[in-house]
């Protein structure tokens, strides 16, 4: 079945992502001069104000920062309801927003705070590998 | 004789983006602005970190949320070409009273890149049609509403300080008898609403669920509202027979834009709003004898009476489970049922503005807009405003006339 949730439309300076997620590899803005990492992806960089910023490849790794289990939404996400949302701590620095694999949204109770992730990539069309994180064994 | 703002304040300094003109690699706005505020920064030695005010025509959470800076002056005037003018000018009120002392004015169009890239907005910030980068990254995963996102916000609080949903819930449950006592309200009683009158924490807890650990009784409404306040200086108040209610303080701040830029899910930035409002009016938390917060989700009024010093960190919640907070209670909030359940219409700023005026005023009792017993005693009441996704905080500290 073809990929019919929500495709990002691309903005100009975004394209190692999402480049990088073609290869299975999460690319990360950093900053060449306080080697600071930031997400989502600025042109500049928000903790120094320097525009000297890189790509580096991260490690893919992260911990959950805090979740939601979604009972209703509107997009063609709502079939798959309840699904969990969450924030991620990369371990890199800063956060990404996901939809969570490897939970059960009927008992959120058993989702764990600081529980380790690890990012994958799906295919949703042509150009776009959109990133999901899984809860992998401690 | 010259005015009041004569030589109040002066232009240090100009610059544009990278590249202008006819662009050969398309440019979103958001770009523009930000290559022209850098390069500003860098001519006159002033750090981007140093920006109090930014004023520009449109969205300026994300303008500043890009730029990590939390500005405690917003001003998004947008009357065409001569903005940036008013801005100005607007500019100069605002370091004459001594709120800022550095101004940031902002531009970026791709009115010529939007031809190939999409994204023409007049007022945004933003880039390539929904592209703009905090967009791009957060649109795959199907959050649409408030409560898909205020959900996490939850999570993260009842974890840091070991609440239970049920400890919010009684904010929902209190606001429902504010309600009970305020004919206006939406929820005033099953005869006005089916789902109206007085309910249970158990209920609160029972009802469907919208975003866990959120169900729909811990969220507000969705109804139709209007409504307007007049504000005039002190010698028009004192011509008029209303009583006045006096603006002793008042402050803005803005924390992110996108949830995901959002650093402490548990914080607001209504605690530099209400600082800079407690500060301006001389008075503190410990002066105020009633507040009026936004509650668009039991969780919002929970951190929000925690960023305003009315509680500790964690401890919101009991305000309401305490039976402070309610009827006869010794701190009223919310006293008019609030956006759970007195109306909600998508922006509930201005009923926070009609019932402090109410309260206030002593016009809070007169058989419309409530019964007996919903008016209370208090001469200071604190208002909070949440905007966005917790984003946008502004406070004010508002007193009964002698």
């Amino acid at each position: 079945m073809s990929y019919d949730k929500p495709i990002p439309s691309k903005g100009t300076h975004t394209s190692p992502f999402w480049e990088g997620t073609k290869a299975g590899k999460l690319m990360l803005p950093r900053c060449e001069d306080c080697n600071r990492v930031h997400w989502y992806p600025r042109h500049i960089c928000p903790f120094c104000h320097s525009m000297n910023l890189e790509w580096i490849e991260g490690s893919g790794e992260g911990t959950i920062h805090t979740y939601a289990v979604q009972h209703l939404v509107f997009s063609k996400w709502a079939k798959e309801t309840p699904y969990v949302t969450a924030y991620i701590d990369l371990k890199e620095g800063d956060r990404m927003l996901t939809v969570l694999r490897g939970v059960d949204p009927e008992k959120p109770e058993e989702i764990r705070i600081g529980a380790p992730v690890r990012v994958e990539f799906e295919q949703a069309d042509e150009d776009t590998f959109i990133p999901f994180w899984r809860v992998v064994e401690e | 004789m010259p005015g009041t703002l004569y030589k109040s304040a002066a232009i240090v300094g100009a610059a544009e983006a990278n590249q202008i003109g006819f662009l050969d690699e398309p440019a979103t706005s958001l770009q523009l602005h930000i290559e022209a505020i850098k390069n500003v920064s860098e001519q006159t030695g002033i750090p981007i970190s140093s920006i109090e005010g930014v004023f520009s025509t449109g969205w300026s959470t994300e303008l500043c949320e890009h730029l990590g800076i939390t500005p405690k002056y917003i001003d998004t005037t947008a009357v065409g070409g001569c903005s940036f003018e008013l801005h100005v000018h607007h500019a100069m009120a605002a370091i004459h009273a001594g709120i800022i002392d550095v101004a940031l004015i902002s531009h970026g169009e791709n009115g010529h890149s939007a031809n190939k890239i999409g994204g023409r907005s007049l007022n945004y910030a933003r880039g390539a049609g929904d592209a703009s980068p905090s967009h791009e990254m957060s649109t795959a995963y199907g959050l649409a509403a408030a409560p898909n996102h205020y959900a996490h916000a939850m999570v993260r609080h009842m974890h840091r300080y070991g609440n239970t949903r049920e400890d919010y819930a009684h904010i929902a449950k209190v606001s429902r008898d504010w309600a009970t006592l305020n004919p206006r309200a939406a929820m005033y009683s099953k005869e006005k609403h089916p789902f109206g009158g007085p309910i249970t924490v158990e209920q609160v807890e029972d009802s469907r669920l919208i975003t866990w650990p959120l169900t729909i009784l811990h969220c507000c409404m969705v109804t139709d509202h209007g409504g307007a306040v007049l504000v005039c200086s002190p010698k028009v108040a004192a011509s008029l027979n209303t009583k006045p209610v006096w603006i002793a303080g008042a402050g803005e701040s803005m924390g992110h834009g996108n949830m995901l830029e959002m650093e402490d899910f548990t914080k607001t930035s209504a605690r530099f709003s209400a600082e800079a409002a407690y500060t301006m009016a001389g008075l503190g938390p410990k002066d105020m004898e009633m507040a009026l917060v936004y509650d668009s989700f039991t969780i919002t009024a929970a951190i929000t009476v925690e960023m305003l010093g009315l509680a500790a960190p964690g401890e919101g919640h009991l305000l309401w489970k305490d039976g402070r907070a309610a009827p006869g209670g010794s701190f009223p909030i919310n006293t008019n049922g609030g956006g759970l359940s007195f109306n909600h219409s998508g922006m509930y700023g201005m009923p926070l503005l009609i019932e402090a005026y109410r309260q206030l005023s002593g016009t809070a009792e007169d058989g419309i807009h409530g019964d007996p017993r919903k008016q209370t005693s208090a001469r200071t009441c604190v208002v909070n405003g949440t905007g966005g996704s917790l984003s946008t905080t502004g406070t004010l500290v508002l007193v009964a006339d002698d």
